[in-house]
This record gives C-alpha cells, structure tokens and sequence, in this order.
C-alpha cells in the first residue's frame, strides 16, 4: 500500500516532537571553555574512568538503561587545549552561563512559554560515559507554550536547558572512547504535546521551532548541532521514539513510513491470530550445515559456530512482507539479532538464497517440525551469540503476534527506522548541589526579531531583493550580515558576497567553511572602503580560505591584488592611451571599449572597474 | 503543608503538580514535578492545594541508619577480617531518586551496599567513631579514632580502613601515626568526588584501600587516587602526605618523593577478590615496616595548646601576641626557615617562658637548614627548634604528642622534646635527602 493512502485522522495518528538545539554560546553551560568542536587527533591528553552507578540505582533502573550498562563499563576520553577539569569531572561546576540563560529565555519567548521563577540545576542518571560524572546536568526552564502551523496549534510543553553529552569517537573493545570538546556545550530541549496528527504538521512543526531557534542568531549550525526525535503512534499501535533526525526535510516521510510500518504491523497481528500462528522453540540446527554453500553460515561454523533455528508456525510469507519501503517483517527479527552480536538472520521466506539449497530448507523444516504454512528464522553466529541471537528473535516473533512493541528506534537515511533499544524509563534526578538556583528574570531579555520578520525588513529598509533577503535571512551566516550592516557596510555587498558570492565559490572547490568571521568581515570591510577591488574579492577569499592563517591585507599581497594608488593607476592608462595614439586619434571615444580591456587586462583586481573607465575617458578626452 | 505533601500551585497561569521540597530560601516553594525535575515558584499569589499528605518521607539527609533491610554480613574464617571506622567522609552514600536527598553511609553493612564490588575481600567489621565534616575534625577525635583502631586491631582485625573526609586527612593520619604502634595496617581513604555520583572516586580508593589494609605493609597510609585515570591508587605514609588540589582525584601527594606504594586497581581487585592478598597488584618503592614486626601500643595523649604559624612579609607582629602561654608553636617559616629578624626577640621570649618553637618551612619541599645565614643563626641561638624536612602540619601534630608523652615528669624536658623533633619517630622525616628515583 502506498502510504498516501493513509487516512491519518482514522487511524489515530498521533505525533510528538522533541528537538534538541545547541546554543552558540561563547563558554559552556557549566565551566568556562569555548564551545568549540575540535577533531580527534588534536587531543593532547586522555583519561580512563569507570562509572559505578551502585547497586540500589542499578536495581531501579529501567530496561533501556541496564542493556546500556551492561555494555562498556570503561571509558576513555581526549581531552584538548580548549576542555579544563570541569568536563574531566574533576573540578566543581560553574555557575550556569549567563549567556546561555539568556538565548534559552529568547528561545522561551519565541515559543510564548512561561519561565520557571526559580530554576534548579538537577543530575539526570546517565551511565553510557556520555558524561564523565555519570550524570546530565539539566534545567526546566520554560512551561506552556505554543507553535502555530497550517493544521492548527501544537502545544510546547517544556524547554530544558542541559549539557550537551560527549561525543562517542569509537567503540572498542576495552571500551567506548569519548571525546570531551562537545561535553557541556549549552543544549536546549524543547518537547512538544502529542498534539500533532499529520506527517506534514510534524515536518511544519520542526520547521517553525527551527526557524525560532534560528531567529536568535545564537544556536550552532552545521551537521549534529541540531536533532530532532520524533514520537509516534497510531491507535491500535504503540508509541514509538525515533531518534537522530538529522535533517528537518525528511520528517514528514519519516512519519508516513512509521504510521506504515505500525498499520502494516498491527494486519500481520490480525492475520496470525485468526490463523491460530505461534512461535515454537529454539533448535540447534548446526548439522544441518555442515557442508553448506553458504559463505555466512559456512564462515560462522568454520570458527566453531553454530547455527540456531526458530519454528514460526503459520507464518509463512509474512516474515517477507514488506511493512516500510525494503524493511520487512525479518529485518525487525534481524535488528533484535544484530543487538545481540549476530550479523542477522535468514528465513524461509526469503530462501533458498545465498548459498543456502533448496534441500538445506527441507531438511530444515523438518528438523524443527514446520510445514509449509510455516515460517524458519536462523541465526549463524558463535554460539553464545546465536543462542542468545535467536532467543531474541524468538522473543520479537511472539511480539508480532500482538502487534506493535513500544520501542527506541533509529532513523535510517532513507526515511525508515531500525531498532535501537527498549523504551526508556522514568528519568533518574537529583539536584545538583554544586551549583545554586538561579531566579531568571525574562524580562531583562529581548524577543528576537523572527527570520520571516528580517525577510521583510531587509527588503524594505535595506533595499535586498525578496529572494536575496530570505537567503541572508535563513542562511547560516545572519549575525554576520546584521554585524557587518550595523558597521555601516553596504547591504547588498554584504548580502552578495555572504550568499552568492561564497556559493559560487564552494562550487569552485574552495573551502569556505575554513572562512572565519574576521576574515569575511575585515574583506567586506575593504571592499566597502575601496581598498580592495570587487574583482578581486573572489581570489583574495579563496586565498583566505587555503591559508587561514593570513590577515585580509596578508592575502591581498599574497593573491597578487596589493592596491594601486590612484597615480599609478592613471600612469597605466595613460601608458595604454599612449601605445594605441593612433587609434585614439582616429577614432576619439569610439575607441574606449577596445582600450578598456587592454586595460582591465592590467589593472584585474587591483583597481575596480569603474575607476579604470573613468581615468580612460578622461584621458582619451585629453588627446581627442 | 509540609514537605513530602503533593501539592497542585497555580502561579502566573501555569499549573504544576508534583511533591513540595524542603526550599532554599523563604520566597520560593521548591516542587518536584513529575518529570522529576525541581523548580522553584514563587510564594506570592500562588494558588496551592494540597493533594496528598506526606507521600514521601522528605528529610534532610538522614543518619543512614536503615533498619529496614536485614544484615547480609556473614563471617567466613578464610577471609581476613578488616576493620572499617567512619568519621563522616562519605565515601559511600545513596540518593533517594523520588525525593532526591543523598544520604551518607556510615555502618559496615551500608558501606557494603553502596560499594557491593566490597564484599568477598574480607570479613568486616563496622565502626563509626564520629559523623563530622572533615574541616571539623578535633584532635579529640584523633584521640577517639587511635583508640577505636586499638580495640579493633586488639579484637583481631588483621587490617583497619579509616573512611575520612579529605580536607583535614593527612593530620588525622600524622597523628595515628605518632599514636599508634601498629602491627597491621591502618589506611586511610576517601573521596574527592562526592559518592553520589556515578564517577566517583570512592569505589576504586575502597577497594584498593581494603587491599592495602589485607597487605604486610604495617604502617598508617593514604589510600587515594594515583592519577587522573582510575588506574591505580598511591600509598602515602600519613607523615608524608598531603592534600595538594582542591579537587582533582589525585590531590594527595607524598612531599619530596614517591609514594610509598602503589594498588594498581585492576590488578589488586582481581587478586583480592576472593580474600587473598594481593601481592600482584600492590608494589612498594621502599622498605616499610613489615605486618607483625611491631607490638601493638597505644600512647594517644595530647597537649592542645599548641598551635602552628605562617610567617608572611608584612605581617602584624600582634598576630603572634596570642602565642603567648602555649606550650609549642610551629613556626612556618620562609626559604631555609627564616622570620623578619624583627620577629626573633618575640621568639626568643616565647623560648625563656618555656614555649617549646619548632621550625619549619613553607617550601615544603626539603629541610630547614638556620646555620646558613645569620638570620637563622639567630634563631638557634634564641632556641629555636629545627624539624628537619617535617611537613607543618605534621610538626604540628607531632609537638602536640611530644609534648604530651615524652614529658618525664610535671617539668617539661625540653631537650627530650628538642631531640625528638629533630629525629623521625613515624618516617616523618627524611633522613637522607637523595634526589627522587
């Protein structure tokens, strides 16, 4: 079924969101490093830690969080010149940054939300070394607020201003390696109700908080600075949370393919169960393979593997159906196989395939007593992992007979999920005591002007034509372009170069993302003053941009553009005058466009072009 | 309305529900919404109802004393038996997540549950000697915790571990040192990072303290971080020790050389166990005094009227008015152990109206040297006492029992004092000064 089809209203669709945004903020939320990502190999410093959460908080703990703790106990982190003890948890916090307050209470405002009168610092339990004390510092800030789009209000129910985690480098076997340059960068949360019943308000949704976030001019851009989690359920399925959105564009497909994926699952459930299907049990199938084809199951038992099987009686053709765009009902049993260490699963729905023979499959079936109605996943791994693989698979199989399980999925690139983990629990808080209450006080903070304003106002007042206006406006380098007009620059000089001009040039191959702030403000700077040729903007940036060591003036010299003084630009001309006499005396001021290339052919980017016409009108009027 | 109740407040047109905490201050009510997280409101015009009353027990921190679950401490006579006295440094504590209060465990059986990777080591036994903060610690209480380590050693304990605050732990450990003659370890640990977090450095100082308490080596040490890393812990005689980070892991350091021993974490807790000793995993630098050598005795007397002084330039010379009287002062002096030549008369005094003066110096690093120049020239000849390279705290610690049982009879032997300043009674001092291998 194509998933326009879908009548969302009928089937209970009901979505939430939950978007998580990093602040730019000078220092972080806690200590006073920058908040600057740095790349793993610059670390000049590691360190090794355990986490011990004790036993009465490991016995509380919900399912979600004992499957991550028993995975990776030991934890190394890199540390830089740019992280202090804070992150290594070996120094007592700050106070809250007061920049960060800050934006988040813009961000409240924008979102028409209530500020909390007294905000407490709390320690949310997290012990993946996500964070090297064991624990998310986060705050409530903002209550009650609400969003318009097309399909009627969403309703924001709250705004956590928190530390971002560390980020997870590699996974190794002695354990997980963070890196501790993103720990404690200023994050806000914000939750929307289940208010939201179609994928297009879910998409306009994200979208209208994005563009208020970016309204600020003080969040992160750029790849990971932004997720987006989404929570979904239809009626008769379950809420199910997919994480790691990472682009704003695909969330209305993601959830058509979810609201799919659920129907499509609670069918397969109604199907089993009218015809009375069951999961059987787990059988060692190994002998079965000993002289197997099978590059997968061959590679498994040559090192002393085995090969797991389990009965699905009256499932036959179902664990193939399709339930999201190339995902079926298998590659659900696959993911629990994966999360226990197997490399997935094959079943006979799908088989004979690679490698596996027809007679295999028969000798199969019989061995774990299915019939033709019925259905055999196997699972080829070590043996622990297999058994442990197929108990897995087994426990998913009888799930399908009810329907959809409540679960943490992940979002795949192409719009789809895969499992991730169980649902989880009730955080675990506790104050912070290391850090004392803070009475924001909103009123000190101002609202924002919102993009869609500064679309408006740029044309009115600046003069930019509407598509120039909204890419400034929604571009990544808007607080740049309010810097560089409020120090007087031109603003379509301004907007061209930090739009159109920087565009052409990342389609040459220059790379812009090494352009910092400075470098683009003090060019703009000399353009605008007439010390630096518009035809030579383009190689003096990418000069800049090879070399990002250099001053603006530096890489003028070095692109070869050093000015010209007004004296030797008319000495060029005259000399170009002088050389074509006869031309000029035949042909008086005819002979201006011939001679203004010879010239421009000289004069490139060091003198702009309209000194050059007018220096050689004034000097071709002197000798005609 | 009391803490614990659940209450519905309607401030400023939003509503919350949730459980009222104990507040910070008098203009905010504190709620634990249901997300669990805190937040404050305003008391003025707000709308509260009281839902429920007293949905959970919101105290203060309590005393630990939980008597709802039932001893699981069983004795098996192949292990060692370890003795663990608690003075108040929460090395072990559990947060309460629907009220979030943090309560410090004190007894053995707490101690065992809040760091279960304890138990199977050795058999212990539980003792609590005081509930304070380590900044108050009393040299009453030093007296209370050489005694309480006696009687357990005397009871059969085969080690002691002393749960101590950071702050005042190397002073604690001077003065069991010069207390105590001991026969089986006693080692001080405890945590820099506070034990309500995950990260916590106590888990790893306990163990590898136990550990040490289980080894041959009879002397009062520190147990705590060696690095940065949870990789091993440093052993620190407790006269050489002393806390040199406000917050680090590592802050405690042995002054002018290596620690004595080392527990490399891992290792030792692997090798211990099942109640061995873990020779493997725990290593020492130098020779110590070895398990059985000495007869257990105890000799906790203390003068108290003795206090320890920092020279700095500028200083008021009426801060030194109140020295007046005391039986000893240790003086922290500048370089080689020196004072503003201004200050000596008013030493020389002290010295005539029978005030044992020790010097020492606030390089920490090496030893007082007065022969050098004339300054401290001087100073000898004003009688001035010189402790070698004793640490001041230590000096401190030290002429306060000196003082108190090396007296012969009611008159002070001064130079039976003098003497035993300048000789090392407990490794405080370093008799050679070689450079560091």
């Amino acid at each position: 079924m194509s998933t326009s089809e879908y009548d969302y209203e009928s089937l209970g669709l009901i979505a939430g969101l939950e978007i998580h945004q990093q602040l730019d903020t000078a220092t972080k939320l806690f200590c006073d490093s920058p908040t600057t990502i740095r790349e793993p190999d610059e670390a000049d410093r590691t360190l090794t830690r355990y986490l011990h959460p004790t036993k009465s908080e490991l016995g509380e703990l919900d399912d979600a969080a004992l499957e991550e703790s028993r995975v990776d106990r030991e934890f190394e982190y890199l540390a830089y010149d740019t992280t202090c003890l804070v992150e290594e948890d070996d120094e007592p916090p700050t106070e809250i940054d007061s920049e960060a307050l800050s934006v988040a209470m813009q961000i409240a405002s924008l979102l028409d939300m209530s500020v909390v009168d007294q905000v407490h610092v709390m320690r949310k339990l997290v012990i993946d070394g996500s964070n090297t004390s064991g624990f998310q510092r986060t705050v409530l800030l903002g209550q009650e607020g609400q969003i318009e789009t097309s399909d009627g209000p969403v309703s924001i129910v709250d705004l956590m201003l928190e530390e971002e985690s560390a980020q997870r480098v590699e996974e190794r076997d002695e354990g997980v390696l963070y890196s501790l340059d993103r720990l404690g960068i200023p994050l806000v949360e914000i939750g929307t109700g289940p208010d939201i019943t179609s994928p297009q308000q879910a998409k306009e949704a994200a979208q209208e908080i994005g563009m208020l976030l970016r309204s600020t001019g003080a969040v992160k851009r750029g790849l990971g600075t932004i997720r987006q989690d989404v929570n979904v359920s239809i009626a008769d399925g379950a809420r199910v949370e997919i994480k790691g959105v990472q682009d704003l564009a695909t969330i209305d497909e993601l959830v058509e393919f979810e609201v799919q994926r659920q129907a499509e699952l609670v069918e397969i459930a109604t199907e089993l169960t009218e015809s009375g299907a069951s999961v059987g049990e787990t059988v060692d199938v190994t002998d079965i393979f000993e002289d197997t084809d099978s590059g997968v199951i061959g590679g498994a038992l040559s090192s002393g593997g085995s090969v797991m099987a389990v009965p699905l009686f009256e499932f036959d053709g179902d664990v193939g159906r399709e339930i999201q765009p190339d995902r079926r009902l298998g590659t659900e049993f696959s993911d629990h196989a994966k999360r226990h260490g197997a490399g997935g699963i094959f079943h006979t729905d799908e088989l004979p395939a690679y490698g596996v023979t027809a007679e295999e499959v028969t000798a199969l079936r019989d061995k774990v007593g299915a019939g033709n109605d019925d259905a055999v996943a196997i699972v080829a791994a070590e043996t622990e992992t297999a058994e442990l693989s197929i108990e897995a698979v087994k426990a998913r199989a009888e799930t399908a007979l009810e329907g959809v399980p409540e679960e943490t999925r992940g979002a795949n690139d192409d719009g789809t999920t895969r499992y991730l983990r169980p649902l989880p629990g009730a955080a675990r808080m506790y104050p912070e005591t290391d850090v004392p209450p803070v009475e924001p006080d909103p009123s000190e903070v101002p609202t924002p002007e919102l993009l869609t304003e500064k679309v408006d106002r740029y044309q009115d007042e600046l003069g930019l034509d509407a598509g120039l206006a909204e890419q400034v406006a929604f571009g990544r380098r808007m607080p740049l372009f309010e810097d560089a007009i409020a120090a007087g620059i031109d603003a379509t000089l301004a907007a061209t170069v930090l739009e159109s001009t920087l565009t052409e040039l990342r389609r040459d191959g220059v790379s812009v993302e090494t352009l910092t702030e400075d470098h683009l403000l003090s060019v703009l700077f000399l353009v605008d003053d007439g010390e630096l040729a518009r035809e030579g903007l383009n190689d003096v940036l990418a000069e800049l941009a090879s070399n990002p060591d250099l001053t603006a003036e530096e890489a003028i010299e070095e692109a070869g553009l050093a000015g010209v003084g007004d004296d030797e630009v008319r000495e060029i001309i005259a000399g170009v005058v002088e050389r074509n006499a006869e031309q000029v005396a035949d042909e008086g001021m005819a002979a201006f466009s011939g001679l203004m290339g010879e010239c421009m052919a000289e004069l490139r980017g060091k003198a702009d072009g309209e000194t050059v016409s007018s220096v050689l009108r004034e000097e071709i009027g002197k000798r005609s | 309305m009391q803490p614990g109740d659940r209450i519905r407040v309607t401030h400023a047109d939003v509503t919350n529900e949730g459980v009222l905490m104990p507040s910070s201050d008098s203009d905010h009510l504190v709620l634990k919404i249901d997300g669990g997280y805190n937040i404050g409101i305003s008391r003025e015009d707000a709308d509260i109802d009281i839902l429920e009353s007293d949905v959970y027990a919101v105290g203060e921190s309590g005393d630990g004393s939980d008597d709802s679950e039932v001893s699981e401490i069983t004795f098996d006579d192949d292990l060692p038996t370890i003795s663990l006295i608690s003075t108040g440094g929460t090395i072990a504590s559990t947060v309460d997540y629907r009220t979030g209060a943090v309560t410090a465990q004190f007894d053995a059986e707490d101690v065992l549950r809040a760091v279960p990777e304890l138990a199977g080591r050795a058999n212990y036994r539980g003792r609590v000697v005081a509930n304070i903060l380590s900044e108050n610690m009393d040299p009453s209480i030093w007296q209370a915790l050489a005694t309480a380590a006696y009687e357990e050693i005397e009871a059969g304990a085969d080690g002691v571990v002393v749960m101590h605050g950071t702050d005042t732990m190397q002073y604690s450990a001077a003065a069991l040192s010069f207390m105590l003659e001991t026969p089986v370890p006693i080692v001080f640990t405890g945590s820099q990072r506070s034990a309500d977090r995950p990260s916590s450095d106590n888990v790893m100082n306990a163990i590898c303290a136990v550990e040490a308490a289980k080894s041959d080596c009879a002397e009062v040490l520190v147990c705590m971080h060696g690095s940065e890393n949870d990789d091993y812990c440093a052993l620190h005689r407790g006269t050489r020790v002393r806390k040199n980070h406000t917050s680090r892991r590592d802050a405690f350091e042995t002054i002018g050389n290596k620690p004595l021993g080392t527990v490399t974490y891992e290792t030792a807790a692997k090798a211990g166990s099942q109640g061995d000793v873990a020779t493997e995993g725990i290593e020492f630098a130098r020779s110590y005094t070895k398990r059985d050598d000495a007869t257990l005795t105890l000799n906790n007397e203390l003068e108290s009227a003795v206090e320890l002084v920092k020279f700095t330039p500028g200083m008021d010379p009426a801060a030194w008015d109140y020295l007046d009287g005391k039986a000893g002062v240790v003086i922290e002096g500048t370089g080689l152990g020196h004072v503003h030549t201004d200050l000596i008369p008013r030493i020389e005094a002290l010295i005539t109206d029978g005030t044992t003066v020790v010097m020492t110096s606030q390089c920490l690093e090496g030893r007082v040297c007065d022969r050098v120049y004339d300054t401290g020239r001087d100073l000898l000849d004003a009688g001035v006492v010189e402790a070698g390279d004793t640490l001041p705290g230590t000096a401190k610690v030290k002429l306060m029992w000196a003082l108190a049982n090396l007296d012969g009879d009611s008159v002070r032997d001064q130079s039976a004092i003098a003497a035993a300043m300048g000789e090392s009674l407990a490794g405080e001092i370093t008799e050679e000064s070689q450079p560091w291998r």
